[in-house]
């Protein structure tokens, strides 16, 4: 058995595990990131450390700090991976009125674990330990997997019913390059397996009928990576308000991290195939949710209406 | 010369008693392999040039192709139709191609269906298949079939998805360490039958489509093979010699899950179960205790 990681080495898994928020020297640090991905996590796995997402991770919550409290989380991001969440994460964390500690990833990935064994009120008090805030502040986290996860969304009406959630969508075809071109880079092994799944992820509308059993539609936003970038200060201001926060003007905003990234590329035909695979469910998700601008979608523009 | 030594260490490192395999984490077993240039077919790098023809042998597209579903029996059923003297089956070709699931992100022409009918050598006179299991649940696939095959009879064996769920909760648990809520999400949306067979259907007319309940097969065997080979279009008189029982392979013990997990993954899957129960008239419910609410 691998040993336990307590709450104070939490933060240094973490870190190992995130490039950006590495402390060893750098020379050690370079030659990490020279392994491959899957070394590195070999060696990481061997000293007992491991990542939100894998089988190993400890799910015992952080300690909470002098003054802070913990309870169910205010806010939770329930989508979708590769649609610009770390940025806009980033963005609601800057809000004076929300607490983020540094130490704890965006993404606690709690859920992912608990699809197929028991689920009791032990798990329920468990998570809410991951939600530390000082009074007065709102807190919550953004685990982009868990839209696509049909497990997910009772749990979470279990366990933070009074949430609100949060979605950031992106062109399903572009979202699949990127997230699969991310997947790889990450060592996922290249089978058919992991090109399904990123292909089922894409299928938005789908997942949002399943959320929507176990929440009202006015307690989901559903924003839209393309508004987002296009105009960040207003699709900001409506997510503070969402979230019941006044107004802020934060520092970067135009800024997004991670979205990017390498995109895989693609045969023309293969994209033609893709947009009829999703095009069903783009029109079905412009239905649900009437906000989202197709016109941003080019892949899609020419399906609507 | 650096490639040369450490092609030697892998190929020394491979030939080991399974045991020492064993002590590898499965990631770089799989590394391991590649740099022998061993893929397995489901993985991209598989060579897909198809085999050589033999004396008497024609390639064409398949008369039959099965797309579904893992773990519940097709293994076992095909082998029973393969069985059949009306039926070509070469034994170096594996059962399941997975060659139109290599073409998610790449050009798929006339150049590629044509390489897919090499796939399906056959003696004059008789017909030809695969089944891969996992076409039904790679969304890219059936239009490539529409293509490559638009004449072939599909085939489908479906079994409880609760149950079906668990084998594959057993199958993945060493590999999935990496990132586990996608390997358990890989498991649970291979049940959703219905929302995969509608997606089939939209480019295949549904007599073209047979499907079998695996728990039916195991109930009434030589019923379910006859009804089989007529879809086939084969005599339907043939009994093979291969076991009326699927074996139990060699998979690992499937997780026992407590009555609240069940009944909350019976609660995913009912929508679906619902719904395919208005897809498939002849679908015995009843057969399904693990999936009834």
């Amino acid at each position: 058995m691998l040993p336990k990681v307590d709450g104070g080495r939490l933060s240094r898994c973490v870190a190992l595990w995130h490039p950006d928020w590495m402390r060893p020297p750098s020379v050690a640090r370079a030659a990490f990131r020279g392994l491959s991905p899957r070394t590195r996590s070999a060696v990481l796995h061997r000293i007992g450390r491991f990542a939100p997402w894998e089988d190993g991770f400890d799910l015992s919550p952080p300690a909470p700090a002098p003054g802070e409290v913990t309870g169910p989380p205010d806010f939770v991001g329930i989508g979708v991976q590769k649609g610009g969440t770390s940025w806009w994460y980033e963005l609601i964390a800057d809000h004076p009125g929300v607490w983020a500690r540094d130490d704890i990833h965006k993404e606690r990935h709690y859920f992912d674990h608990l699809g197929t064994v028991p689920f009791g009120d032990d798990d329920v008090h468990r998570y809410w330990g991951w939600f530390p805030r000082r009074e007065g502040t709102i807190t919550g986290e953004w685990t982009p997997d868990y839209l696509g996860y049909p497990w997910v969304a009772p749990l979470l009406a279990r366990t933070a019913p009074d949430a609100r959630l949060l979605v950031l969508l992106r062109d399903p075809v572009e979202r699949f390059r990127s997230g699969l071109s991310f997947r790889l880079s990450m060592g996922a092994a290249d089978t058919e397996a992991t090109a399904a799944d990123a292909v089922r992820q894409g299928f938005y509308a789908r997942a949002l009928h399943r959320v929507l059993r176990y929440f009202p539609a006015d307690r989901i936003r559903v924003l839209q990576y393309e508004q987002c970038a296009r105009d960040p200060g207003g699709e900001l201001a409506a997510t503070y308000r969402f979230l019941g926060l006044p107004d802020h003007r934060p520092r970067g905003l135009r800024h997004p991290v991670n979205v990017s990234g390498g995109k895989l590329p693609i045969d023309p035909g293969a994209r033609q195939r893709l947009v009829d695979l999703y095009a069903s469910d783009v029109a079905d998700l412009v239905a649900l949710f009437p906000t989202i601008d197709v016109s941003l979608w080019p892949n899609f523009a020419a399906h609507e209406g | 010369m650096q490639m040369t030594l450490r092609t030697a260490i892998a190929e020394g490192l491979h030939r080991l008693p399974t045991p020492a395999h064993a002590l590898l984490p499965p990631a770089q077993r799989a590394d391991l392999r590649h740099r022998l240039g061993r893929y397995y077919p489901w993985e991209q790098g598989f060579d897909l040039a198809p085999p050589i023809l033999r004396a008497g042998e024609a390639s064409g597209p398949p008369d039959f192709v099965g797309v579904g579903v893992p773990l519940a029996g097709a293994a076992w059923w095909y082998r029973m139709v393969v069985d059949h003297p009306g039926v070509s089956c070469r034994e170096d070709v594996p059962m399941g191609r997975h060659y139109l699931a290599h073409f998610c992100t790449t050009r798929f022409g006339e150049e590629e269906a044509e390489r897919y009918h090499g796939w399906f050598p056959r003696r004059a006179g008789t017909i030809t298949g695969e089944w891969t299991p996992g076409y039904l649940g790679c969304p890219w696939v059936a239009p490539l079939l529409a293509v490559a095959a638009p004449d072939a009879r599909l085939l489908v064996i479906l079994r409880d998805p609760v149950e079906r769920l668990r084998l594959q909760l057993a199958r993945s648990a060493a590999d999935r360490s990496d990132h586990i809520g996608e390997h358990i999400a890989d498991a649970v949306d291979r049940g959703f039958y219905a929302e995969q067979l509608r997606r089939l259907l939209q480019f295949f007319p549904v007599e073209q489509v047979l499907i079998l309940q695996y728990e039916q097969c195991v109930a009434d065997p030589d019923g379910r093979l006859a009804a089989t080979y007529r879809f086939l279009g084969l005599d339907d008189g043939h009994r093979p010699v291969i076991p009326r029982r699927p074996d139990g392979g060699t998979s690992p013990p499937a997780p026992v899950l407590d009555r609240d997990t069940r009944s909350r993954l019976v609660d995913i899957y009912a929508s679906d179960v619902a719904d395919l129960a208005t897809l498939v008239p002849g679908l015995d419910l009843s057969l399904w205790p693990a999936s009834a609410g």
